[in-house]
C-alpha cells in the first residue's frame, strides 16, 4: 500500500498537535507545581547562601 | 565572603574566564568594523580605494565578527558557566574544552583574514570556505561534548531550562551548519554549493533564520533564563511557561525561514507557509519574554538601583518588540514593502544590539566579578553610562532605519500615471543619505559604550581580589 505525501504529512500534523496539548497538559497539571518550583530554584541552590530572601540579610551581616 | 567561594572551587572557571574576556575583545572589533562600514556608506572615500576595505568584503566580516566572534563566545562562556552551576558539577573534559576555546578563536582569525581577502562561499552568514567549515564542525562536535557529557555526569536530578535552550542551540547549529555547507571543493579557497537554484535558496534560508532561531534565540534565552533570575534574585517567574514555550519555540522556528523569499523563484505555497509560521511564532518568543519579565514582578525596584539588571530586562523589551516587528515583515504585502530596504536592516539591529548585545553585556557585567574573584564590577556608575549609551545608541539606529526603509519602500513602488517609475534607485539612495549619518552616530554611541566596559572589566582584574564589596554589603 502507497500513501501519498500529504497523507503522512496531515498524520504528522495531528500527532504534532495532540503531543502539543498533550505537553501542556502535562506542564500544568496540579502534581507537577512542587517539583517546577524546585527546578525553578535550581539556580540558587549552589550557593550556601541559597535562598534569594536570606541573601540580602547574610551579605549585610558581613560589615 | 569566604563561605561563598568553598563550594565553588569545585567548578572549572579558567575557560570560562577566557571565553568572557574574548567575548568583549571581539564585541569591540566587531562593532568597530560595523561602525566604520556604516561610516562608508556615508563618506564612501572611506574605502580608500582598498580591495580589502571595501564594504562588500568588510561587510561579511562585520557579521561573522558579532555573531560568531561576539555572540558565540558569549554563549560558549555562559554555557558552560550555567551547565557548572546548575549542574552542581565540575566541567566534562576539561582538556576539549581547552581545546574548543582556542579552535573557536583560529576559526574566527581564519575569517578574519580569508573574508577581506574575497574568499568567501557568498552565502549570508556561512561565508566561510569549507576548510574552516571543517575545522567548525570539529570545534563544534567538541562543544557538544563538553556541554551535553557536563549534563550527563549532573549532581542534580532534575536538568534546569536554561540547559535545554542551550543545548537546542548546539544541536540545531550543529545540523544548520552540515547541511548548508555541503559544497564540492575546487580548490582550497573555492567551492561551489551542491544545491542549485531555488533548493539552494530554500537551504540558504532555512540555514539563515534557524541562525536567528536557535544561535541568537534560543541560545541567549538560555543565557536570559540563567542570569535574570540570579540578578533579580528570584527564580523564574513560570517554569511551566518555560517548558511550554521551549518547545513551541524549538518545532516552528524551523519553519519559518521561506519569508527571506517572499516574491522569488520559490513556490508560492511554500512563501505562504513560511509566512504563516513565522507569524504564529509570535506567541512563544513573547513567551518567552513574558516569562523574563515577570520574574522582576515583585521587585520592579531593583531597576532603579541595578545597572545590569536594566541591561537584562531592556534586552528582552528589544526581544519583545523584534518578535513582534518580524512577523510582521514576514506578512508578504508587508514584505512587498520592507524587503530589501534599510527596514530589514533596522529589524536585525533591534534584534541584535537590543536584545543579543544587552543580554550578553548584563550577563557580561554579573560573570566577569564572580569569575575573577570580587564582589562587583569596579565602578557601578561606569554601568549605568554604558546602559544609557547603548540604548540611545540603538534607538538612534533602529529610528533611522525604520524611516530610511519605509522611504525606500515607497520610493521604489511609487509609479507615475503612464507607468513608469516616479524615482530612479540613486534618488532613493540620495533621500537615505541623512539616516545614514544617523545609524553612524547610534553605532558610535553603542561602541564608546563597550569601549567603557572593557576599561571597567579591565580595573576590575586589576583590583586586588575580594577587594571590590558588593553594593548591598557597603551600603550596609
Amino acid at each position: 500500500m502507497t500513501m501519498e505525501f500529504s497523507t503522512v504529512h496531515s498524520i504528522l500534523t495531528v500527532i504534532l498537535f495532540v503531543g502539543f496539548v498533550g505537553l501542556i497538559i502535562w506542564a500544568y497539571g496540579k502534581g507537577r507545581k512542587k517539583d517546577f518550583d524546585e527546578a525553578a530554584n535550581l539556580v540558587f541552590d549552589d550557593e550556601p547562601e541559597a535562598k534569594p530572601e536570606q541573601k540580602q540579610k547574610q551579605e549585610s551581616d558581613h560589615e | 565572603m569566604s563561605q561563598t567561594k568553598s563550594l565553588e572551587v569545585e567548578y572549572n572557571y579558567s575557560v570560562v574566564r577566557l571565553f568572557t574576556l574574548a567575548t568583549i575583545i571581539w564585541g569591540i572589533v566587531g562593532m568597530g568594523i560595523g561602525v566604520l562600514i556604516a561610516a562608508q556608506l556615508y563618506w564612501p572615500a572611506l574605502n580608500f580605494d582598498t580591495p580589502w576595505l571595501t564594504y562588500s568584503r568588510l561587510r561579511p566580516l562585520h557579521t561573522n565578527a558579532v555573531i560568531f566572534a561576539f555572540g558565540t563566545n558569549a554563549l560558549m562562556a555562559t554555557a558552560y558557566y550555567v551547565a557548572q552551576r546548575t549542574c552542581q558539577v565540575r566541567l566534562f573534559a576539561e582538556k576539549l574544552a581547552s581545546f574548543t576555546f582556542w579552535g573557536w578563536q583560529t576559526v574566527i582569525v581564519l575569517a578574519a583574514i580569508t573574508l577581506p581577502m574575497g574568499i568567501t562561499q557568498s552565502k549570508e552568514y556561512a561565508e566561510l570556505e569549507w576548510p574552516i567549515d571543517i575545522l567548525i564542525t570539529v570545534v563544534w562536535v567538541s562543544f557538544a561534548v563538553v556541554f551535553f557529557g557536563t549534563l550527563v555526569k549532573r549532581n542534580t536530578s532534575h536538568i534546569y531550562v536554561a540547559n535545554w535552550f542551550y543545548g537546542a542551540f548546539i544541536i540545531t547549529v550543529a545540523a544548520l551548519h552540515l547541511v548548508n555547507n555541503m559544497v564540492i571543493p575546487l580548490n582550497l579557497v573555492k567551492s561551489y554549493s551542491i544545491y542549485a537554484g531555488a533548493v539552494d535558496a530554500m537551504i540558504q534560508w532555512w540555514y539563515g533564520h534557524n541562525a536567528v532561531g536557535f544561535l541568537l534565540t534560543a541560545g541567549f534565552l538560555g543565557m536570559m533564563y540563567y542570569f535574570v533570575p540570579k540578578q533579580a534574585g528570584r527564580p523564574v517567574y513560570s517554569y511551566r511557561l518555560s517548558i511550554v514555550h521551549f518547545w513551541a519555540l524549538i518545532a516552528l522556528y524551523i519553519w519559518a525561514g521561506p519569508h527571506h523569499l517572499h516574491y522569488t523563484a520559490l513556490p508560492d505555497w511554500t512563501q505562504s507557509l513560511g509566512m504563516v509560521m513565522s507569524v504564529i511564532l509570535f506567541v512563544p518568543s513573547w513567551g518567552g519574554m513574558i516569562n523574563g519579565i515577570m520574574t522582576l514582578s515583585g521587585a520592579w525596584h531593583k531597576l532603579k538601583t541595578d545597572p545590569i539588571l536594566r541591561f537584562l530586562i531592556v534586552s528582552l523589551s528589544f526581544y519583545g518588540m523584534s518578535t513582534f516587528e518580524g512577523p510582521m515583515m514576514a506578512i508578504k504585502s508587508v514584505n512587498a514593502l520592507s524587503h530589501y530596504t534599510d527596514w530589514t536592516v533596522g529589524h536585525v539591529h533591534s534584534g541584535a544590539l537590543g536584545w543579543v548585545a544587552m543580554i550578553t553585556i548584563g550577563a557580561m557585567y554579573y560573570l566577569v566579578p564572580t569569575l575573577f574573584n570580587q564582589g562587583r564590577m569596579y565602578s557601578t556608575k561606569l554601568i549605568n553610562t554604558h546602559f544609557w549609551l547603548h540604548t540611545i545608541g540603538v534607538v538612534l539606529y533602529i529610528v533611522a532605519m525604520w524611516i530610511s526603509g519605509i522611504m525606500q519602500g515607497m520610493m521604489w513602488r511609487a509609479v507615475n500615471t503612464d507607468g513608469t517609475l516616479t524615482y530612479s534607485f540613486v534618488e532613493s539612495v540620495e533621500a537615505s543619505m541623512p539616516f545614514y549619518l544617523m545609524r553612524f552616530i547610534g553605532g558610535v554611541f553603542v561602541l564608546v559604550g563597550m569601549f567603557i566596559m572593557a576599561y571597567n572589566v579591565y580595573k576590575t582584574l586589576r583590583a586586588e581580589q575580594h577587594s571590590l564589596k558588593p553594593l548591598a554589603e557597603a551600603v550596609a
